[in-house]
């Protein structure tokens, strides 16, 4: 009778710790399950600076924001190794900033369906560059290498309008965080605006006067704030040649600027020069790659702080 | 018993020509039916179960079927071309996944299918061997490709030229094999696949060259004026993608108006996908959107109907070959009715006589049997292969 009793109880503890293990399977199970699908960690993949910038303002702690361009080269010509393709190929979204910025995903393969042109939106917007020679070879007739310039993001109007599109592929991916994503978006955005309208109330005060940019990447910027610039291609980390410098003067014969812009901070030898010549330096940086320290908003409040200089 | 089988048995060895005759009437009216039965069970499982796993395809308006067979299963008939744009269009709509793919070119008799990354998800294809295709000229191999070309990760691929007599055409691209898929066990194994950019490539609308515009050589520079320079034909043309002359590789003119044979559109659930056929029905629009089920299903009805033809001719030829093979047997008797007598005479009961007349005939069809089966064995092992050969490729 005894030995039946305790055969029960053993039977009833036996099914107790079936139940359990049962629960806590199924328990684990479904937190696996759901972490996998739709509410694990978005892995992002970006081809700027900018981009990662404000995925990861968007998305905040729903992401995984990776930019993985070596720190000393310009994203835009930049080709990635065959391991970093591999690495684009498996996020879950590729950011582009479209325009024709970084060449090298037309030499490669990454999936369509994963891929976001933040400007696609305002493509018709873009500014073809002019001057480019054509050329004719077989068949195919006559044909020019001409590009469309694609620092989009230094217009900050059009930089909000690449985060809306950022925050738009988010909130499909993770329509369960589409409120968090549009509320960080619209933080971001305020950020944005703000300085386009700090922008416009620098350069309003003498908007005609003639600027030198040493590279050809301002062009979005100058036609948000109405810029009078003239391009020349000089490397802030070159000091430029004797031809380089006649091409300067020739610019300077109908274009009389009194400031350049630089890219990133230039060497000493041609800004003294440049000042002999009545010319004085300022650095804009576009901000392409990650900044060595600051961010991005930083490091635009820092160059709208040298803007200041050329507009008293 | 025994005794009578090995009466029969050496009757039917002496006899050689007639038991052959018998044999092979027997074995091929039963072979017949269950070897078309077979063929045709597999080519509905193979058709359809491709066909019922695309969802949706966009091509020219045209034949449905060459659009279909082309997309699914890498058919040579070319479809009429559409745009780039419509993949693009389809994106636009956010009612669908669209996968382009471009089925034109052939390398070593086998199909070069540009497309996007998206395939290989779609169709749920790994890679065996090797890596996924990154750059411009990868390449990757269906296993059935590599094991009849004994082409491995490394080894290149050669396409080729549309035309033998096209000497003025597009230089082959010699692609480098990056990658051989995992036995897929469906056409994808017997196709090698590029990214759609490398297809445009092959066509020589990508193309690598040199920079004209800083040419030394004058015999390349044909005319040089301020805004254009004019190549004469010596300007050489890269025929193979290497990591030094990639970043020369470049594409004129829209993308979005270069060719492709199709767009698979996966719909993100039913109603986009109804949604989605609906945009395709105007008149005036120049594609179509077909469901690959239903038009694989017509090409099923019209050759179950051909089957239904087939089945009676065969029944009509199976019973005149059985009346044959009884009135062969019926002679045969009359011809042997000395011999039967004989048998009699020695002792031999009538029953014994029947058993030895049925020994016979189980002989004859036991070995029919034998070979029937043995051939359907073979038609089952290798009725894939057959599909493919007969209806596919």
């Amino acid at each position: 009778m005894s030995f039946k009793r305790f055969s029960m109880r053993n039977n009833r503890q036996f099914y107790f710790y079936i139940l359990c293990a049962i629960c806590a399977f199924v328990s684990i199970a479904a937190s696996s399950w759901a972490t996998d699908s739709s509410t694990g960690k978005l892995s992002v993949y970006v081809v700027n600076y900018p981009l990662k910038y404000f995925a990861e303002r968007i998305g905040g702690e729903h992401v995984k924001v990776v930019f993985p361009a070596p720190a000393n080269v310009d994203p835009a010509y930049w080709l990635p190794e065959i391991k970093t393709i591999s690495a684009y190929q498996q996020a879950d979204l590729i950011l582009l900033n479209g325009a024709g910025y970084a060449k090298w995903i037309y030499q490669v393969s990454l999936p369509q369906s994963k891929l976001v042109n933040t400007s696609v939106k305002f493509e018709e917007q873009y500014i073809r560059v002019k001057g480019a020679v054509s050329h004719s070879h077989g068949p195919g007739g006559q044909h020019a290498h001409e590009g469309v310039a694609f620092t989009t993001w230094i217009d900050f109007n059009l930089a909000a309008g690449q985060a809306k599109a950022i925050a738009v592929a988010f909130g499909r991916r993770r329509p369960q965080l589409k409120n968090t994503f549009e509320k960080n978006f619209a933080d971001l955005k305020k950020d944005l605006l703000a300085l386009d309208q700090s922008i416009k109330a620098i350069v309003s005060k003498n908007q005609n006067q003639p600027l030198i940019a040493s590279h050809p990447v301002y062009d979005y910027f100058a036609r948000r704030y109405g810029l009078n610039i003239n391009s020349v291609h000089w490397e802030p980390d070159e000091i430029p040649s004797r031809e380089q410098w006649m091409e300067l003067q020739n610019i300077l014969k109908h274009h009389p600027a009194q400031w350049m812009i630089w890219e990133g901070t230039p060497l000493k030898e041609p800004v003294e020069r440049l000042k002999s010549l009545g010319i004085n330096s300022l650095v804009y940086d576009p901000c392409g790659n990650m900044p060595q320290e600051n961010d991005f908003l930083n490091v635009m409040h820092q160059n709208i702080e040298n803007l200041q200089q050329a507009f008293p | 018993m025994i005794d009578s089988l090995y009466i029969a048995w050496k009757y039917i060895s002496f006899n050689k020509i007639k038991t052959l005759t018998l044999v092979a009437c027997i074995t091929l009216i039963s072979f017949l039916p269950i070897a078309l039965q077979l063929l045709l069970a597999e080519s509905e499982r193979q058709l359809m179960s491709r066909a019922v796993s695309t969802p949706l395809v966009i091509g020219a308006k045209g034949s449905s079927l060459d659009l279909v067979m082309n997309t699914l299963y890498f058919g040579q008939e070319v479809p009429e071309l559409i745009s780039m744009a419509s993949a693009k269009s389809v994106e636009n709509m956010d009612l669908a996944i669209p996968i382009p793919l471009y089925t034109r070119f052939r390398a070593r008799g086998n199909p070069i299918v540009g497309t996007t990354l998206d395939y290989f998800e779609f169709r749920r294809l790994k890679i065996a061997e090797g890596r996924q295709i990154a750059m411009l000229g990868d390449c990757v191999l269906g296993a059935k490709v590599s094991e009849k070309l004994g082409l491995k990760t490394g080894d290149s691929l050669v396409s080729s030229p549309e035309s033998l007599f096209d000497l003025a055409g597009i230089y082959p691209l010699k692609m480098k094999i990056v990658g051989v898929l995992e036995t897929s066990h469906t056409t994808d194994d017997l196709a090698v696949f590029v990214d759609l950019k490398t297809a445009w490539v092959i066509q020589g609308l990508g193309h690598g060259h040199q920079d004209v515009t800083r040419l030394k050589d004058p015999t390349l520079v044909y005319k040089r004026t301020e805004s254009n320079v004019a190549a004469t034909a010596k300007l050489y043309h890269y025929t193979e993608i290497s990591e030094d002359n990639l970043a020369s590789f470049h594409f004129h003119g829209d993308i979005g108006q270069y060719p492709i044979t199709a767009v698979i559109a996966v719909p993100y659930d039913e109603k986009s996908g109804t949604i989605l056929r609906g945009r395709y029905l105007a008149k005036e629009e120049t594609r179509q959107i077909v469901k690959p089920g239903d038009v694989i299903d017509g090409l099923l009805q019209n050759i179950f109907r051909i089957k239904n033809v087939l089945d009676a001719v065969i029944s009509i030829v199976a019973l005149a070959t059985i009346l044959a093979i009884i009135l062969v047997f019926a002679l045969s008797l009359r011809l042997r009715q000395q011999e039967i007598k004989t048998i009699f005479k020695l002792g031999c009961s009538r029953m014994t006589i029947a058993w030895l007349l049925a020994a016979e005939i189980f002989i004859i069809v036991l070995i029919s049997g034998l070979l029937c089966g043995a051939m359907i064995f073979t038609v089952d092992q290798y009725a894939n292969d057959i599909v493919r050969m007969l209806f596919i490729r």
